[in-house]
């Protein structure tokens, strides 16, 4: 009998841990506050472990671990904000605390943090799947259960607001033109 | 007079994120040879998307103090982590197994664990009945018993955490003379199930043997991925 890890296994776990990381990372730039961060990545990564039997491709462990970071997010959203409809919930802005204070010593990590955290949520969340972890547009809409109509325009509006937003700041500190 | 206002936005954006094909491409970069402010225009938005990624290149880490924000998932939810991982372990390929079945029947699990190399055993206790615990400590006794280069480790989180806390465990006395007698034994706790319980206002003073790991979650992902056999009672 065997009863060593397979290296199927060992990849999928490998993935899983690394996966945290970009929950993480991506649930951040939602909501800009480390611990709340902290804890929608376990719940994303604790829900979609305990439905695991769900998943019937694990080459989209990650598109599947995301859109149930999505949900908890909602849920959180939900529970700060009863009686919104989702689609309302997407067009709000965010109320959240800002940048902390590791960016407030980066000033342009800093100004584009804030240039996010300025964004409605749902333009916040396709911009940080588009740009942080390389989705599709595709994929960004199954993520996120949306058209993949919307997830364009919503892109085009955040990128256009983040354009004015980060162009105000260049003129203003010119040092930013100088970041690629 | 620029020819800028023939590609809109959205289809702009799709060139930079390469979601057009080959000849929508060849379209734009066609025109942006002669069209300074398209050329413009791209690279602002191109601008605009590596700053997102700048801006996330590094993020804080959490200093947690209390689990401020774990009161608005339910108690289920947290308490879920177990399931999580028997379901886990199970889809990843039946090859663990969990010892619920085992009850009592330590010396048999052992019989079958010693066909495991290397000798390294992780043993995953989240309930606080006592004949689960117990079983816990049992296999852990009996597999360092007959394996003597054995390494084992019991992880506590959720309520099986009781097992390690000073106030709470019927079994202080047993986990110190099993420490005592094996260098080679580490009974680990929780962290984020100890962050849970200090947010509630709890004393979570541990037994002396207890080590105390992140998450119990993190624990295990990296112990199988080291090889290590795990079992969950």
């Amino acid at each position: 009998m065997k009863w060593l890890p397979s290296r199927e296994q060992r990849e999928l776990m490998e993935q899983i841990k690394a996966g945290r990381g970009r929950l993480y990372r991506v649930a951040f730039a939602w909501c800009h506050d480390a611990a709340l961060a902290d804890d929608l990545a376990q719940e994303a990564l604790t829900r979609g472990l305990s439905r695991l039997e769900q998943l019937r491709e694990s080459a989209k462990l990650m598109s599947w671990l995301f859109a149930i970071l999505n949900r908890c997010w909602i849920d959180h959203l939900r529970a700060r904000r009863r009686d919104v409809d989702d689609e309302l919930l997407s067009e709000l802005p965010s109320d959240l605390p800002g940048p902390d204070s590791h960016a407030e010593r980066q000033e342009t990590v800093s100004r584009v943090r804030r240039a996010i955290e300025a964004l409605p949520l749902g333009q916040r969340q396709v911009v940080t799947l588009v740009d942080l972890e390389g989705f599709s547009y595709a994929e960004v809409a199954e993520v996120l259960e949306i058209p993949i109509g919307t997830v364009m325009s919503r892109l085009c509006r955040a990128r256009g607001s983040l354009r004015g937003l980060l162009m105000e700041g260049a003129t203003a500190q010119p040092r930013l033109r100088s970041v690629k | 007079m620029s020819d800028a206002k023939v590609f809109s936005d959205e289809r702009l954006n799709a060139f930079v994120d390469n979601e057009l094909g080959a000849q929508e491409c060849d379209e734009i970069l066609t025109a942006v040879a002669t069209d300074a402010e398209l050329g413009q225009r791209l690279c602002e938005l191109r601008s605009a998307k590596e700053l997102v990624r700048h801006a996330y290149g590094r993020v804080p880490q959490v200093r947690r103090q209390a689990n401020r924000h774990l009161s608005f998932w339910s108690g289920a939810l947290a308490a879920s982590l177990t399931l999580t991982l028997g379901v886990l372990i199970g889809w990843l390929g039946h090859q663990s197994a969990t010892a619920t079945e085992s009850h009592g029947t330590a010396a048999a699990w052992t019989e079958r664990l010693f066909a495991a190399e290397p000798a390294r055993i992780l043993i995953h206790l989240d309930s606080s009945r006592s004949e689960q615990m117990e079983a816990a400590l049992d296999l852990a006794e009996a597999y360092l018993a007959k394996a003597s280069n054995a390494r084992v480790e019991v992880i506590a989180n959720n309520r099986g955490l009781d097992l390690l806390r000073a106030r709470t465990t019927p079994y202080a006395e047993r986990i110190a003379e099993i420490r005592s007698h094996h260098e080679r034994v580490a009974f680990i706790a929780c962290g984020q199930t100890i962050a849970r319980l200090h947010g509630g206002g709890e004393d979570v003073a541990l037994v002396p043997e207890a080590a105390v790991t992140r998450t119990a979650i993190e624990h295990v992902a990296e112990r199988v991925q080291q090889g290590w056999t795990y079992l969950k009672i």
